[in-house]
């Protein structure tokens, strides 16, 4: 059963007991993973869960897919609360951990997708229409037939997410689903991702270090540090605020002279023969940055970017770290 | 609930075992072997001491001896090898991922594979110890039929026992193995102990007679033990009723507590990392 609010999160906490040393000898010592975070996704939406490692979203991932259970707070994912209807619960979800196979490396794939019909209990004709579109959308129908110990990475990654999908779950939670893939096979898998949502209006939560993949899918960013959320908002709004700054590379024929920068710029990093500048544009447009670097005799070429939506993301971290 | 899934997972855990078909003539081999041995050394104990009188007869040691070799790898030796590596990788997070019963959907195939490797041996060792050997002359080495029908009928019952007694046992293999992350520890105890306590090793009515009634009274006597007993028609302390009274126990109890423990161990779980 579908719901308005796909998942809802509310004042989320999670602690650990460690040992110290790693003997039974040594203090427990608590670590707080989640430090009481709420968030709400609507259905249809694919919200990126970003963060750096060890902030927490792994944490998060777990409860969500029921596998953990939280110190305190609540979650509700299509009405269920995960860790206690566990079996209803996973039964409408799908989920793939980029790092783990959920395939059986001794089975091929068309076996395992077979395999996965039994357990999800998955109709006949309903199994077969999935897996022939999937398989299709995919590119699965040339390794149907291959056992999974010898597909590459790639091959594997897209039949993990045929069979994270094979029931129709109505959210899917993609954990890395790009990690270690060559180009072609990223863009193939955020081009299904992106169908997925448009024809079948699935929920997905994404988690990723690829800030392409942020950029190519997610209607919203929710970014994740020390336990608590540092920024939730739309892609585009995340962009404006903290993507407005440019980029300026200046080489110099000989060693870069001093610069003296109007208000607006600052240099950033200087080389033998280079010097990096950031401005913001609203403050000091492009054209008079130019022109007062034109100033100087030894001036070679100019290159204008954006900056690495990566660095942006890195600076948002250490800013709201401290 | 549907049962198709564990049915599923069977029959999964099933070809697997059967994939490996020269382990199975491997292990054949290496059960003759042993099994030849140790009829060797009975031998000549009985020939050297033919005034004790043994609780069991020669005869009686050496369909024992065969048997037991026939179904070596029924024994919970340790933890099903797929759980154990998913423990070790984290890949143990997609079972907790399945709409299924935990404890059925790894019993199930632990049980699989119990059977998958036990059977296809036994009907081979059967063969070869049983008839086989009867062709060639050597009818007094070989595997004796049932005692009689009747005791067939029940030795099959307390058979299926006691690989769900097994598979009970090999669950709590896995759950340690999910505990400590790594399959290594539930072999290191699993096998000797299921060796010794399951008569594999010596069989249980050959012990002193004050630990005798005892053994019987553990779980592992419980996987070939007492049904080896039942097929040969041999005299087991409080009869049939007994018997099968102890093998269901075993195996409720396992059952029982072991869902227990499951429950309060996937309820702790901490899988670590991404």
């Amino acid at each position: 059963m579908k719901t308005a609010t796909a998942i809802e999160v509310r004042d989320l906490r999670k602690t650990y007991q460690v040992r110290d040393g790693g003997s039974w000898r040594g203090k427990t010592r608590e670590i707080t993973a989640l430090d009481g975070i709420s968030f709400t996704v609507p259905s249809g939406e694919i919200a990126g869960f970003i963060g750096p490692n060890g902030a927490g979203k792994s944490t998060a991932i777990k409860i969500l897919s029921g596998i953990l259970r939280p110190t305190s707070g609540i979650v509700r994912v299509g009405n269920l609360v995960p860790w206690e209807n566990r079996i209803a619960h996973v039964a409408r979800i799908g989920v793939v951990f980029g790092q783990r196979t959920q395939l059986w490396w001794d089975l091929s794939v068309a076996e395992g997708l077979a395999l996965l019909r039994d357990i999800y209990s998955v109709e006949p004709e309903r199994f077969k229409r999935n897996r022939d579109r999937l398989a299709e959308a995919l590119d699965l129908n040339g390794i149907m037939d291959q056992s999974v110990r010898q597909l590459s990475l790639g091959q594997r990654m897209r039949a993990e997410i045929a069979a994270a999908l094979i029931h129709d779950p109505d959210v899917v939670i993609l954990d890395e689903p790009t990690i270690g893939l060559d180009a072609p096979s990223k863009l193939a898998v955020r081009a299904f991702v992106r169908d997925l949502r448009r024809e079948r209006g699935t929920t997905v939560l994404l988690t990723t270090h690829d800030m392409h993949d942020i950029e190519a899918l997610a209607d919203r960013v929710i970014v994740i540090g020390h336990g608590r959320i540092l920024a939730d908002s739309p892609f585009e709004a995340l962009q404006a605020t903290t993507l407005s700054e440019r980029i300026l590379e200046a080489d110099f024929t000989g060693p870069p002279p001093e610069l003296f920068l109007p208000d607006g710029a600052v240099e950033t990093e200087r080389g033998t023969r280079s010097v990096t500048i950031t401005f913001d544009p609203q403050r000091l447009p492009a054209p008079a940055l130019v022109a007062h670097l034109s100033t100087f005799p030894d001036l070679g070429d100019l290159r204008i970017g954006r900056p690495a939506i990566e660095e942006i993301i890195t600076r948002f971290y250490a800013d709201h770290a401290s | 609930m549907t049962i198709r899934p564990y049915v599923t997972s069977f029959v999964l855990q099933w070809k697997i075992g059967l994939r490996y078909r020269l382990a199975v003539l491997a292990g054949l081999v290496a059960q003759m072997w042993f099994g030849a041995i140790s009829l060797m050394a009975y031998a000549a104990v009985y020939h050297h001491a033919p005034d004790v009188n043994a609780p069991m007869t020669l005869r009686q040691a050496m369909t024992y001896t065969w048997i037991q070799q026939s179904f070596f790898t029924l024994l919970p030796l340790g933890c099903l090898p797929a759980i154990g590596e998913a423990a070790k990788s984290g890949a143990i997070v997609y079972d907790l991922l399945r709409p299924v019963d935990l404890w059925n959907w790894w019993l199930s195939a632990s049980l699989a594979r119990l059977l998958g490797n036990a059977i296809p041996r036994a009907v081979l060792l059967a063969v070869v110890a049983g008839p086989l050997a009867a062709l060639v002359g050597l009818n007094g080495w070989s595997l004796a039929p049932p005692a009689s029908f009747e005791a067939a009928l029940l030795a099959l019952i307390s058979f299926v026992l006691g690989a769900f007694i097994s598979a009970s046992i090999v669950m709590w293999w896995n759950i340690i193995a999910a505990r400590t992350l790594s399959p290594l520890g539930t072999y290191a105890v699993g096998t000797p102990l299921a060796v010794l306590m399951s008569g594999m090793l010596l069989p249980l009515p050959l012990y002193p007679d004050w630990a005798r009634e005892l053994l019987l009274l553990q779980p592992f006597a419980g996987i070939s033990d007492i049904p080896i007993r039942l097929y040969m028609g041999m005299p087991i302390p409080g009869g049939v009723v007994a018997a099968l009274g102890i093998q269901c126990f075993w195996l409720l109890a396992l059952t029982m507590i072991g869902r227990f423990w499951m429950n309060r161990t996937v309820s702790r779980m901490e899988v670590q990392g991404a």
